[in-house]
């Protein structure tokens, strides 16, 4: 019973953050129709930001979290306004390997740029932790759930009330509805695309926090950031975030019960499961 | 008087009563709470054109996507040369001999004019033609039937407007089905294309095809249909020769809304 | 027999010559490019013509390496009859899940067999017979020369099926499930029938790829055998040289493995990002591949390429 409530809170912590990762990649797939193979990398990327502002500038990896954040944003502006805006229209196959590309890319110049070591970020608190009725609670990953929260809340009151968070909606729903409200997409794309890369950022700087950087880490974020997207339901923020502590209970209950290698397999089966037994939902968005 | 639900044959009928070549007994389609085609029942003999007309939103579309597999009947039963085809999925149907064109088309983009249609004489009645080039002789004849056959070469997402109605149909032809429903093929054409497709429509018909046609074009669905079927809010409100019905109270009243007395 | 025939015997002859006449690394890079080739080509049946694009296709390639792994180091079986067993685990695999999958469309299809190749690859690194995480070692053969000429072998066959299937009434029918596939189901194409076929067609010559490759590697585990990186690089590969014909996949994972190897050798560690890099820029300049450049640049000249670019640009 202890250890089932443990499992549970461990579960519920990570999977605050996975559904933070997750954050981004529904949002611009959502908005733009774009599934983003280089998510795993601005993940990457946003935990090596925040890493040398810790390691190289001694900021708080907490208080480095805007920082990494403005950072990855103008490098996701970027990618998408002279990258992606180009094959905005064709099929979605060239989507996917055109990001495919960039991820390559990003990788390979981390590896250039960082090397290959696991690097963490290990602020004086990260092995602490307090009790709470008899349970466990590593503060680090409270801290990276809590961010995740108030990110993830964040998101969705920009979306639900601001001008421009309402045109991005409007974007997502009706590309010509949109444009004759004289919304253009011009600046839509772009911004929405930063934000979700921004909040890949922040994702993985967290990441950093409670696990490792390494250039290589993306994939398999890429590949998590897919399932939960599809659990919550792409650019609903706390649907994602809910998606994200799914997984982490999912994952933590196969690290204990079965065995941790068969922590990709429950994370896959689920995503095979979800898409073969719910597609209902995920048409609405197509 | 025309009454909905009437028994086959017995409505303006002048041939001999004969078997009917397909038959719908109280369809019916709901979708999580909208019921688009509420207990329609008729049937159709080989060789009449029966007209289904209605205003905006009545289920036209809706009935023939359930004739021909696209849609799952929620109740009902589908009858077609005597046996019950409501189970089966749209390719089964096809062999059948039930051909069907889209109102929102659906070409093979990529694909040339002449291979589009070559896919209905691979695929169509009886599992269609072995050899892909007897299938394309037969793509050309259906070309030259509709007057595309000058552009056969070219790719399908280059057709303009009408063109693209006459692939459509083309596509359909190809297929040899025995029973042909046409989903407004005459929208946005002008009143010369108009005559042709009637023209069309009624060689067609000589040929031995029975057809079923969904269309606002009123005079042309008058000189057409044997019989008409109009539908409201997915319900059957008459079915009968087309002159009565049009007359028909209910009809007008669906069409232009309640007279103000 | 026409030109293109001929030329096209020639260059088989002249490839199956190779081993002969050329030093030991070109067979091995033989083998190589060749192998991703045959890969490249089995995916080009079910993304090429059929228009549904796996990125997980590595399934079937690892199922095919545990196949004749299995049957030659635990079940004593020579290697024709692993490559057997290989070909029947991974078509088995294809029959039992393709039905559900297959059923999705676009980029749901792609992320689900991504999913399936991630869950198969966790399954049997837990699986005692399989050598879990530790992997199998399987006898030794020497000899280059036989792996080089079975994948040879093994492209043409999977080559000579594509050409059979671009003229055929079955291809007809892949490819209006490609442009269409509510119209091609209301025309008569037993889409269901069809796109499951094309996936176990599509798992068969990849099962086979597979095989060879545990043989001649002499040792697989899942990370080898499921490898991710071959997923993308099919896919690519076929992209690049041209998806929907019958020599796209070859001219393009000839073309990019030729274009990786002088990357390597020029630029080493910086050569996967300029990689990468031409990826995009193909898949912007260049959407048909290889292939249809042929065709738009003599028409067009350099225009086909800003063309491309404006056809589907915001």
């Amino acid at each position: 019973m202890h250890l089932a409530a443990q499992i549970l809170l461990n579960g519920i912590l990570l999977g605050g953050l996975y559904g933070l990762m997750a954050l981004g990649m529904g949002l611009v797939w959502g908005v733009l129709n774009i599934v983003n193979l280089a998510h795993g990398a601005f993940i990457m990327l946003g935990g090596y930001a925040v890493y040398y502002c810790y390691a190289g500038l001694g900021i708080d990896p907490f208080a480095a979290l805007p920082i990494a954040m403005v950072g990855l944003f103008c490098l996701g502006y970027l990618v998408q306004r002279f990258v992606l805006s180009l094959i905005a229209r064709a099929a979605l196959l060239s989507t996917l390997l055109v990001t495919f590309g960039i991820d390559v890319v990003l990788t390979y110049l981390a590896l250039f740029a960082f090397s290959a070591d696991f690097r963490t970020i290990n602020p004086s608190y990260a092995g602490d932790h307090f009790d709470l009725g008899g349970l466990t609670v590593p503060l680090a990953q409270l801290g990276a759930f809590a961010t995740a929260l108030v990110l993830a809340g964040g998101l969705r009151m920009f979306l639900a009330r601001t001008r421009t968070g309402r045109a991005i909606r409007a974007t997502a729903q009706n590309l010509t509805a949109a444009r004759l409200h004289g919304i253009n997409p011009r600046r839509i794309y772009p911004l929405s695309f930063g934000i979700g890369t921004a909040l890949a950022g922040a994702a993985g700087g967290l990441y950093g926090v409670v696990s490792q950087v390494t250039p290589y880490m993306g994939n398999t974020l890429t590949a998590k950031s897919f399932v939960i997207a599809i659990l919550g339901g792409l650019d609903r923020p706390l649907g994602v975030i809910a998606g994200g502590v799914a997984l982490g209970i999912a994952e933590a209950t196969t690290d204990i019960y079965l065995d941790p290698t068969y922590r990709n397999a429950i994370g896959f089966g689920m995503l095979v499961g979800i898409l073969v037994l719910r597609p209902t939902r995920l048409f609405e968005r197509a | 008087m025309s009454t909905p639900g009437s028994a086959p044959g017995s409505e303006g009928e002048q041939r001999p009563a004969s078997a009917p070549l397909f038959e719908v007994r109280a369809l019916t389609k709901r979708f999580r709470g909208l019921v688009a085609v509420s207990q329609v029942s008729f049937s159709v003999a080989p060789g009449q054109i029966l007209g289904l007309i209605g205003p905006n939103g009545a289920g036209k579309t809706t009935l023939v996507s359930l004739i021909s597999g696209t849609l799952a009947p929620t109740l009902g039963e589908i009858h077609f040369e005597g046996r019950r085809i409501d189970h089966l999925p749209a390719y089964r149907r096809a062999h059948l001999g039930i051909g069907r064109t889209f109102q929102v088309m659906k070409p093979f983009p990529g694909l040339s004019v002449l291979d589009n249609v070559a896919v209905g004489a691979l695929f169509g009645i009886a599992g269609g033609e072995r050899e892909r080039s007897r299938a394309r002789d037969r793509a050309r004849q259906c070309l030259e039937l509709t007057g595309l056959d000058h552009r056969q070469d070219q790719r399908a997402d280059a057709l303009g407007g009408p063109d693209r109605k006459r692939l459509e149909l083309a596509k359909a032809l190809a297929m040899q089905p025995k029973l042909l429903l046409l989903d407004e093929v005459m929208a946005g054409l002008n009143a010369v294309e108009i005559d042709e497709v009637v023209a069309l429509i009624k060689k067609i018909r000589d040929r031995g095809m029975t057809i079923l046609v969904i269309e606002h074009v009123m005079k042309a669905i008058r000189t057409l249909s044997d019989r008409l079927l109009v539908l409201h809010h997915g319900q059957q409100i008459a079915l009968g020769a087309p002159d009565e019905v049009l007359r028909d109270p209910q009809v007008v009243e669906a069409y232009l809304g309640k007279r103000r007395t | 027999m026409t030109t293109g025939r001929w030329l096209v015997i020639s260059c088989v002859a002249a490839l199956a010559a190779v081993p002969l006449l050329g030093s030991a690394t070109m067979v091995q890079y033989g083998i190589s490019a060749l192998s991703i080739a045959a890969l490249a080509q089995a995916w080009n049946i079910l993304g090429g013509y059929t228009g549904y694009a796996s990125f997980g296709n590595s399934v079937f390639y690892g199922l095919g390496a545990y196949g004749t792994a299995i049957a030659m180091v635990d079940g004593h079986q020579s290697f024709g009859v692993g490559l057997g067993c290989g070909v029947a685990l991974a078509v088995a695999c294809a029959w039992l899940f393709g039905g559900p999958i297959l059923r999705l469309r676009g980029p749901y299809f792609a992320i689900a067999t991504l999913g399936l190749s991630g869950a198969m690859s966790a399954v049997v690194s837990n699986l005692g017979f399989a050598g879990k995480n530790v992997g199998l070692i399987l006898p030794l053969y020497r000899g280059d020369e036989l792996f080089y000429e079975l994948s040879l072998a093994l492209l043409v066959l999977c080559t000579l099926a594509v050409a059979w299937i671009a003229r055929s009434r079955f291809g007809a029918g892949l490819v209006a499930i490609r442009e269409n596939e509510d119209a091609a189901l209301v025309m008569g194409v037993n889409t269901p029938r069809y796109k499951a076929l094309a996936l176990m067609l599509a798992a068969g010559f990849s099962a086979v790829a597979g095989g060879i490759h545990a043989y001649w590697s002499t040792f697989i585990d899942p990370a080898s055998a499921f490898d991710s990186t071959l997923n993308v690089k099919m896919v690519i590969m076929t992209v690049f040289g041209g998806p929907g014909t019958v020599l796209g996949p070859i001219v393009g994972a000839f073309s990019l493995s030729a274009i990786s190897e002088l990357l390597a050798s020029q630029l080493s560690t910086m050569a996967s990002a300029f990689y990468g890099l031409v990826i995009v820029l193909a898949v912007v300049f260049m959407p048909g591949g290889l292939m249809e450049l042929g065709r738009g640049f003599r028409r067009g000249g350099r225009h086909y390429f800003l063309d491309n670019m404006r056809r589907f640009r915001l």
